[in-house]
């Protein structure tokens, strides 16, 4: 089994698949700091070095919309519970925002989260079995006197390490890119965490700091379960979809569905129940209502976990039956 | 392939084993029935024209079509039941050889010797020096030319010492020279002991190459044997030029030779071309001709021309196959 | 030995450590969310949060607090009287910034006593030098009712709500000092921004000479705090000082009540 996953190990570098990946954070992840840096420079130029003024103005900006008919009620709800948050921050004397490279990378997570980490995995995981197929390497494959299963289950256990490798990376990539352009501190700065929302209030009796590396950890662990479970509805899809092109397609047509029903699914209650849109699990860390009522962490794990269990059932099954024709 | 196997043979012994193989995809019968047995040492030829059901057939061979009724027996496991030990024994080249081309020849045969048991390092070197490929071995693949292509699949094939060598049209996009070798190449490897099991829908290369020959044809087998024994089986054809023709063609009706009424179907262009267009062809065996040529001349017919012509695999699988279109 | 196996020891190496402290990190944040731990109390606030005050002499820089002309509701750029003072002060050249403009619109005096409390306003107010207050209206008059056809306050409801109205005041201003007693504080009065409808003419105006009354009578407690007028500027003028809401004042009319804040705080030039 070993021989198998190192197998694929090494298939997977030599296609530079994963070297696409790290590319891609390379390219990006400046772009996303020197805007974050324009950003923070034109605060500055408001508000000086005092982040205490620069929350008080967001506080009462946000307060204004409040009263504001044409805000609809689902972002007034949003925005009351930012409003306590940054009260709280204030209150405690934390700078939510304050800039340094741990900070920049919690702030990328939050936002990549639910849909440019998952699209980075897809990207890995929607090739590792229909790239076999395309190429008719699955034939050479399959003929080896070993048990499709264990074949399935060595492409398996190598997408998942590949999924921790990019989640790790994109960290690691985020930190030392950003802190060229904001410095490396912040590792121990409190961040608030357990905030708990009953409807638009928020109950602050439970919500404490933790360190930001603590929280830098959590957030990273469950990207991570995130990105096991997308990578296994890629794989799935991989084994039932010939194409690597209408493999990442789908893949692709699914996540970003995902990310537009989260944001006008609220009147839409069963959508609680697809994966796409229970893929911001880092939003219950943070404290950010999630996109329809009803739905917690537990909820999203188990739903992320029936998921990702039928897709494994399905791939196996599938894969371990299928007549291989062309 | 170690020198040890290649004692004298008295016995040879089954190595590939199909009973009554059926496989239907949706509505269709795809392979209706086929039965054959490969014994080692010997080169089996699996003849039928493209769309007979061949590559069906040799995907259930090695599992990788699961058949819908019969067995797949290779030196006593059953494939489908013990694919992890039945293909052990096999090494296979299902149509073209693909592998992996981002990687170089050295690390795809590395890549298939972790899939199977006791390949080494050795092993590897002694296969890429068998099939001359050691020059370029650690290139990647996708520098490699067709014919180079061509010949690491068969050193991809031949890594696990497989008893049972399947190529499923080898010497598809070989130039003369390259089909030339492989020829030899697959002699020496059944002289050694091992059963290779070649299909094609060339006749000339089945019967150069071939020990026994199955001819398949719309998923049934037609026939299996030795080119010669496949050959004496069938009659012969007989082709006269007579004067005046149709009193002949009469005569020879009455002697009992049958009239081929279109010899375009069983005769190939080459045969045809060289006779005129006057001819009757007949088929009846060449002893009978010595009869009917004295009561050719006591009716006054001339007899201007006799051609027998010694049937070839291709007359026979015309003939078997109702003239189906075959190169 | 060769590449490819030191490519596979890499990577699994590296892998295998990766996930285990991605698990480690998804039971840890499962753990926090599901059980979160008893908020412990432990931030204090720094010294510098809670009694800053920068130093004084000098200091013109400008907060604004209260309703929505405190915002600058109706400016089209945005400005407001806060924006449109700091400007004046610096072409004076002398120095002055926005600490933080914290008008919130629709805002009353009761709602304004509260907001007092929090720890972020107190801050920006503690940095000004100038603490500009807009507030009453909203308690007055429902602008949005009047202009848009809606019940008319009689005249006993607008009594009542001057009365109410004129108590918070008070409790505000002296927050408002307390917060910080170094700044000038400067009351924009209120205006009866419905002269041309008939029926909140009169008790209009007169409402808003009574509210007006009570803040001078407010503001005359603390010393150094100004009152600005702005009753006189839409008496006969409202087509031409009020936005398009028919309530709010507009750009122009803002810059007038700027001009006037300059005026009454008697800014020496440089």
């Amino acid at each position: 089994m070993l021989l198998l996953i190192k197998n694929e190990t090494i298939k997977m570098i030599r296609k530079k698949r994963f070297y696409v990946v790290l590319l891609v954070l390379l390219v990006l992840v400046p772009l996303f700091a020197y805007a974050q840096l324009r950003e923070s420079e034109s605060k500055r130029e408001k508000f000086g070095t005092d982040w205490r003024r620069e929350v008080q103005q967001a506080i009462t900006d946000n307060q204004n919309s409040l009263g504001s008919d044409r805000v609809p009620e689902e972002w007034k709800k949003y925005r009351k519970i930012y409003i306590q948050q940054l009260k709280y921050y204030l209150e405690h004397d934390v700078n939510p925002a304050q800039p340094g490279g741990v900070s920049f990378t919690r702030e990328f997570l939050n936002n990549a989260a639910s849909l440019f980490i998952p699209l980075l995995i897809m990207g890995i995981g929607s090739d590792i079995v229909s790239s076999e197929r395309t190429m008719g390497t699955v034939k050479m494959l399959l003929t080896r006197p070993i048990r499709r299963w264990k074949v399935l289950l060595s492409k398996l256990i190598t997408l998942l390490m590949f999924v921790s490798l990019t989640v790790v990376c994109t960290v690691i990539i985020c930190y030392l890119i950003s802190g060229l352009f904001f410095g490396y501190g912040g590792f121990n700065m409190p961040v608030f965490t357990g905030f708990q929302l009953n409807g638009s209030e928020v109950d602050m009796s439970t919500v404490h700091g933790v360190p930001q590396w603590k929280y830098l950890l959590m957030q990273t662990g469950l990207i991570w379960f995130v990105g096991i479970v997308v990578a296994i509805l890629a794989f799935m899809v991989s084994v039932l979809v010939r194409s690597t092109a209408a493999s990442i397609v789908i893949m692709m047509a699914a996540l970003i569905a995902g990310s537009i029903l989260s944001n006008m699914a609220s009147a839409w209650t069963s959508a609680k129940y697809l994966f796409m849109v229970n893929l911001g699990l880092t939003n219950y860390l943070a404290g950010t209502p999630a996109p329809i009522e009803g739905m917690t962490l537990g909820f999203s794990l188990a739903v992320l976990s029936i998921w990702g269990a039928c897709s494994l059932v399905v791939s196996f099954l599938v894969f371990t039956k299928q007549d291989i024709l062309n | 392939m170690s020198t040890d196997d290649q004692v004298v043979v008295t016995e040879r012994k089954n190595v590939l084993s199909v009973q009554s193989l059926k496989k239907r995809i949706g509505k269709r019968w795809i392979v209706k029935d086929v039965s054959f047995d490969v014994k080692e040492g010997e080169v089996f030829g699996f003849l039928g024209p493209n769309g007979a059901g061949k590559t069906t057939t040799i995907r259930m061979l090695v599992d990788l079509i699961t058949p819908t009724e019969g067995r797949v027996t290779i030196c006593g496991y059953e494939v489908h039941k013990e694919p992890e030990r039945a293909l052990a024994y096999v090494g296979s080249i299902v149509e073209n050889p693909e592998v992996y081309s981002y990687l170089t020849g050295w690390e795809n045969l590395e890549q298939f010797a972790r899939m199977m048991p006791n390949v080494d390092e050795s092993r590897i070197s002694e296969v890429t020096k068998l099939v001359d490929l050691d020059g370029r071995i650690h290139d990647k693949v996708k520098t490699y030319s067709l014919g180079m292509r061509q010949r690491l699949g068969i050193a991809l094939a031949l890594l696990g010492r497989p008893k049972l060598l399947i190529l499923d049209e080898p010497t598809n996009g070989l130039d003369p020279k390259g089909i030339h070798e492989l020829r030899g190449f697959i002699r020496k490897l059944a002289d050694e002991g091992m059963a290779v099991f070649v299909s094609s829908h060339l006749l000339s290369e089945i019967q150069l190459l071939c020990d026994r020959v199955a001819i398949i044809s719309h998923g049934k087998v037609l026939a299996v044997g030795t080119v010669e024994e496949l050959i004496e089986g069938s009659s012969s054809y007989v082709i006269w030029e007579l004067e005046p023709r149709s009193e002949g063609e009469k005569l020879l009706r009455q002697a009992g030779a049958s009239i081929v009424e279109n010899a375009e179907r069983v005769l190939d262009h080459a045969t045809i071309a060289a006779i005129s267009g006057n001819a009757v062809v007949t088929q009846m065996s060449p002893d009978d001709v010595t009869d009917i040529v004295p009561q050719l001349v006591g009716r006054n017919i001339s007899v201007k021309a006799i051609q027998k012509i010694s049937p070839t695999l291709e007359q026979l699988f015309l003939e078997m196959t109702d003239g189906e279109s075959i190169e | 030995m060769n590449t490819t196996s030191r490519i596979w020891r890499i990577t699994g190496l590296l892998s295998a450590v990766s996930t285990v402290i991605l698990v480690l990190g998804f039971l840890y944040a499962v753990k926090d969310i599901v059980q979160p731990a008893q908020g412990e109390e432990q931030a204090h606030l720094s010294q510098e949060f809670t009694s800053n005050y920068p130093p004084q002499g000098n200091n013109y820089d400008v907060a604004a607090i209260g309703d929505s002309l405190a915002k600058g509701t109706g400016d089209d750029t945005g400005a407001g009287f806060a924006k449109r003072t700091v400007e004046l002060i610096n072409n004076n050249s002398n120095e002055s910034k926005l600490i933080n403009n914290l008008g919130i619109n629709g805002l009353t005096t009761a709602k304004l006593i509260p907001l007092l409390d929090e720890e972020g306003v107190q801050y920006s107010l503690r940095q000004a030098g100038i603490i500009i207050l807009s507030i009453g209206g909203n308690d007055l008059f429902d602008g949005n009712s009047v202009v848009n056809g809606g019940d008319l306050p009689t005249e006993l409801d607008l009594e009542a709500a001057v009365k109410k109205a004129g108590e918070n005041l008070s409790k505000v201003v002296e927050k408002l000092h307390q917060i910080n007693p170094h700044a000038r504080l400067v009351y924009v009065s209120l205006y009866n921004p419905f002269t041309e409808i008939e029926g909140m003419r009169d008790i209009g105006n007169k409402a808003v000479s009574s509210w007006n009354l009570i803040a001078m009578e407010v503001m005359d407690l603390y010393e150094g705090s100004l009152i600005v007028p702005t009753y006189d500027l839409y008496m006969n003028n409202s087509a031409r000082y009020l936005s398009s809401d028919h309530f709010h004042p507009n750009g122009d009319s803002y810059q007038l009540i700027a001009d006037r804040i300059i005026q009454g705080l008697a800014i020496p030039h440089k």
